[in-house]
């Protein structure tokens, strides 16, 4: 079933007299329960993709439909409402809020959430029950990142948004993460999107999609990915 | 290249330079102002005491003072002149009988403020009117005056229109709060003149000036000495004690109440200052840490950053001593506040020494704020001041370990960490919404307080419709005579030595209940006959039983009373006591005044009356003194909404800065700008709670504090309606709510994309 359908989607930025098209045109759809990765150089567009999947931004034209309903024409409230339930994010940089305990950091989906998860089992399950009481500055990279991963979880989306999840970790650490991160994501069912640089993280995914000024390079599904264990990183 | 950086960065932060330049320009503005206010009214009063020979001394006899009298006085080593004056109240023909002037005769030569017509001549054959009077009557010179004095006449043409010091406040006693040139003002007339038309050869005033060496005396030398001349105990009153000057001086005093404040504002100005000047460099860090990292040298970029702390103080400045001629001119003008109260010729506007040195400091301090900012950001290598400014690490607080805290909302957790951890910026904003609320109650408190005052004294105190003043050579029988014929109640007042001060000792007969006596909660008092009744002013370590002594000038005896009770004395500094308590004493008395329900007009023609006035007339007074009384509420009010609107708005910009990454963090996971519009504004909220309560009893003691400051002039009981109260606050909470509001409405421009791409 496509959960994700993007349809002659452009997102320009203007500056000045230049106009830059950082989408152009892009056309694609991901089946639901997939792993994806985007890859691409820098200015690619992989993350105005990711935003735009998001609702962080909407397109300049074109239709994204999610789960059947076009979020591309939504107002900043129904947007809002719409990264509430449908999408859980996680970012090279975490952005945890630092005043927030591991737990609260987690547990404050609730508030908005309509079918959020238990936030202690989740922090659980990331391993990190035992630090539910610290602040995310007591914390080391990898575990604030799981601290990221848990919150995105809780909501209980349908899709997982990861924009270089590894990126800012060394690459043991890396690879921890992205295990947890895909073994979360396939027990509870979810689809992720990975937007990364990173060639190896490509080779677990189901469909890599590669991207050049704006417009899609390639749409790979592959058949046999690989488990993080097998790739060579 | 630098300088174009310091530009385009200043233009990020304008809104944050904004609010520094207003509020250092607010601080030393207001500072200034007040100080300006107190020192350029000395300044003026001084040049117009010199120019018009005010007397360094006056002396006081009921007897009268003799010319031989006079002559011993002028041999006093230091004394340069010594002039014999009367002074009495009379009605001038053809004008309403409410209407007074002051007719004053003086010896030698008495120097006006000439504004019409010509200046003092002894030989001369007519009269010297205020200025002010003349015009608010259309009197011109050369116009024929004609005044009467109990039955007798006095004419003559109108000389010169003037001004005198003597007459800086020009009121009728101490009941009459604020000049009113419509019924009372001076007129003088040459000694001769008043010998001439009404035989009068009585002086019961001698004007000394003295020199320097006189100055230099005390005033219990300088009694010994006249003692010592005349050879009796004589009430001498020195210029500090005589009302005029005191009052004039009582304003200057105004640099004390005065100086709660513009401290306040200069304070939070300053202080303002320190917390954003901190949190533009720790934004900047990284921005200095490149510039250390591209080889620019400390100096340089100290200088760079410093510049911005410079420059805000000197816009600031600059603005300030523009606002501060402003706050100065609005009440040092010849149309300004104090042009009401004061009559006087020069209104020149001067900025005290030390205002300089204040600005100066306060600009080298600014500086150094951005100095040591800037200074703290570039410790280390250039890799350490590379890395972004890391905030002290969150610690639990207390409260997490309660069981209170896990049920409390997200939204809760957050604003109380938030408002711990940042606590400069917490106690910022709490100071803010403390001066916004110190600044109403004290403004809207001081007005229910007077109003209360008047109110006391005009349907409690006063019951009567004229108030008789009685000629010094009256005949006591006829005016007992008179009282009860008329229902009338009196007051005899002497002046007397109490310690070392000079009070009144009255003398009452309210058996008619036309003046009523009060004690400090405003209860009716009925005086017992076996004591004296201090007023509150002066029960400083006295008790109900004590025994007090106090003696009469022109007299050595000393009388002595046990303690009755307490009073509170309207204006005077007084012991009251009953008629027959007085007699009880032995003390000598003539009646001094007569309350009556008589009305000015019916009882003319009595030559016992000196004058008389409605009690309507002084209440009118009032009006106007409650009119300045508004408009001083209303500038107070208006400067805590600006001070409580730029602070907040101030620090919650900033404090929205800081967030930002959070805000959109706190975006991308779902919530909604509502949702989190009402994080931002309750933390207002509870700041502003807490600064509430905080405020009110701040804004009360204050209050206090200012009446015990105005303790000299007037026995005021703090009085705040549940009006104000309920003002206050609400005021306070809008400017909150709204300043929340505003700020809370930024966070609909924020950028998830672009806030979330950044380095942690």
């Amino acid at each position: 079933m496509k959960v994700v359908e993007f349809e002659k989607i452009t997102r320009s930025y203007t500056s000045g007299e230049h106009v830059l098209n950082a989408l152009d045109g892009i056309d694609m759809s991901l089946e639901d329960g997939k792993f994806v990765v985007v890859l691409g150089q820098s200015g690619a567009g992989k993350s105005t993709m990711l935003n735009l999947l998001g609702g962080l931004d909407t397109p300049t034209s074109g239709k994204i439909t999610v789960n059947g309903r076009d979020i591309s024409r939504l107002n900043e409230n129904q947007l809002a409402e719409y990264r509430a339930s449908e999408v859980g994010f996680v970012f090279q940089f975490y952005n945890l809020i630092p005043t927030l305990t591991v737990y609260e950091n987690v547990a404050l989906v609730k508030e908005i959430a309509p079918n959020a998860l238990d936030a202690e089992k989740i922090l659980d399950e990331v391993g990190l029950k035992d630090h539910m009481k610290n602040f995310p500055a007591e914390l080391s990279g990898g575990e604030q990142q799981r601290v990221s991963i848990a919150r995105a979880i809780c909501k209980n989306p349908k899709i997982l948004l990861c924009d270089e999840p590894t990126g800012a970790l060394d690459s043991e650490t890396g690879v921890i993460v992205l295990k947890l991160l895909l073994s979360m994501a396939r027990n509870y069912g979810k689809t992720i999107v990975i937007v990364t640089h990173n060639q190896n993280i490509a080779k677990m995914a189901d469909v890599v999609i590669r991207l050049k000024n704006g417009k899609i390079l390639s749409y790979d599904v592959q058949p046999s990915p690989l488990s993080a264990d097998e790739v060579e990183w | 290249m630098l300088l174009r950086k310091l530009f385009r960065t200043a233009w990020k932060y304008r809104a944050q330079f904004i609010s520094m330049v207003i509020m250092v320009a607010i601080g030393i503005g207001v500072f200034l102002g007040f100080n300006m206010e107190w020192f350029s009214l000395k300044k003026n009063t001084d040049r117009f005491y010199e120019e018009t020979g005010f007397a360094d001394y006056r002396l006081y006899d009921k007897t009268g003072f003799t010319a031989d009298a006079a002559e011993k006085l002028r041999r006093i080593d230091g004394v340069e002149s010594a002039e014999r004056a009367f002074s009495v109240n009379v009605n001038a023909e053809g004008q309403d009988k409410n209407v007074l002037l002051s007719l004053n005769a003086v010896e030698g030569d008495v120097k006006f403020h000439v504004t019409a017509g010509e200046g003092y001549d002894s030989s001369a054959d007519g009269f010297w009117l205020s200025d002010k009077f003349a015009d608010k009557k259309n009197i011109k010179v050369g116009d024929q005056l004609t005044l009467s004095y109990s039955t007798k006449k006095i004419t003559g043409k109108i000389l010169g229109l003037v001004k005198i010091s003597e007459y800086l406040i020009c009121v009728s006693g101490e009941s009459q709060l604020m000049p009113d040139y419509d019924v009372y003002a001076f007129v003088y007339v040459t000694p001769e003149k008043l010998m001439n038309t009404i035989g009068m050869d009585y002086f019961p005033q001698v004007n000394i000036v003295g020199n320097k060496a006189l100055l230099k005396k005390n005033k219990n030398e300088v009694e010994d000495i006249v003692n010592a001349a005349l050879g009796k105990t004589t009430l001498v009153i020195s210029k500090e004690d005589y009302p005029v000057y005191s009052e004039a001086k009582g304003e200057e005093e105004g640099k004390t109440m005065g100086s709660v404040l513009p401290v306040l504002f200069l304070l939070i100005g300053v202080l303002t200052m320190i917390t954003t000047m901190h949190r533009i460099a720790a934004n900047e860090k990284t921005q200095i840490g490149t510039l250390k990292a591209l080889g620019f040298k400390d100096r340089t970029i100290t200088l760079h950053y410093t510049s911005y702390g410079f420059t805000v103080g000197l816009i600031g400045s600059a603005l300030g001593v523009a606002l501060g001629y402003l706050v100065a001119a609005v009440i040092v003008s010849p149309k300004g506040m104090m042009a009401t109260y004061f009559d006087m010729p020069y209104w020149n506007l001067y900025i005290p020494w030390f205002c300089w040195i204040i600005m100066a400091i306060t600009l080298a301090f600014l500086t150094l704020i951005s100095y040591l900012s800037v200074k703290n950001m570039l410790k280390g290598t250039a890799a350490d001041a590379l890395r972004p400014y890391v905030p002290k690490k969150v610690k639990p607080l207390k409260i997490e370990k309660t069981k209170a805290w896990s049920k409390l909302s997200f939204g809760n957790k957050w604003n109380l960490r938030d408002v711990t951890r940042h606590k400069a910026r917490s106690a910022m904003t709490l100071a803010g919404i403390v001066g916004c609320m110190i600044l109403i109650v004290g403004g809207l408190g001081m007005n229910d307080t007077m109003n209360g005052f008047l109110s006391l004294i005009g349907n409690n105190i006063y019951n009567y419709k004229t108030k008789i003043i009685i000629d010094e050579q009256a005949d006591p029988a006829e005016v007992i005579a008179f009282a009860e014929a008329t229902e009338s109640d009196f007051v005899s007042s002497l002046q007397a030595r109490f310690g070392d001060r000079t009070v009144a000792v009255e003398i009452y007969n309210v058996s008619h209940d036309k003046f009523r006596l009060t004690d400090k909660h405003n209860r009716r008092v009925e005086l017992y006959d076996d004591g004296v009744y201090p007023c509150l002013r002066l029960s400083g370590g006295l008790k109900i039983g004590d025994e007090i002594e106090f003696s009469f000038y022109g007299s050595e005896k000393v009388y002595r009373a046990k303690v009755a009770g307490f009073l509170r004395s309207v204006m005077t500094e007084n012991i009251a006591m009953s008629e027959t308590c007085a007699k009880n004493l032995g003390i000598d008395y003539k009646i001094s005044a007569l309350y009556t329900d008589n009305a000015p007009e019916d009882i003319s023609g009595y030559g016992f009356i000196s004058s008389a006035q409605s009690k309507q007339t002084v209440m009118d007074t009032y009006d106007t003194f409650m009119e300045i009384m508004l408009t001083m509420v209303l500038i107070l009010v208006i400067a805590a909404l600006v001070l409580g609107v730029i602070v907040l708005y101030n620090l919650g910009v900033m404090s929205y800065v800081e967030r930002y990454r959070e805000l959109a963090a706190l975006k991308v996971v779902g919530l909604k700008n509502k949702h989190i519009g009402k994080l931002l504004i309750s933390q207002n909220m509870w700041l502003t709670f807490t600064g509430v309560l905080i405020g009110l009893p701040a804004g009360v003691g204050v209050l206090k504090l200012l009446l015990v400051l105005l303790a000299r002039e007037y026995e005021l009981t703090l009085i705040l309606g549940p009006i104000t109260y309920l003002v206050s606050i609400l005021l306070t909470f809008g400017v909150s709510l709204a300043v929340g509001a505003l700020v809370a409405r930024k966070n609909r421009k924020i950028n998830m994309v672009e806030a979330l791409k950044g380095a942690e």
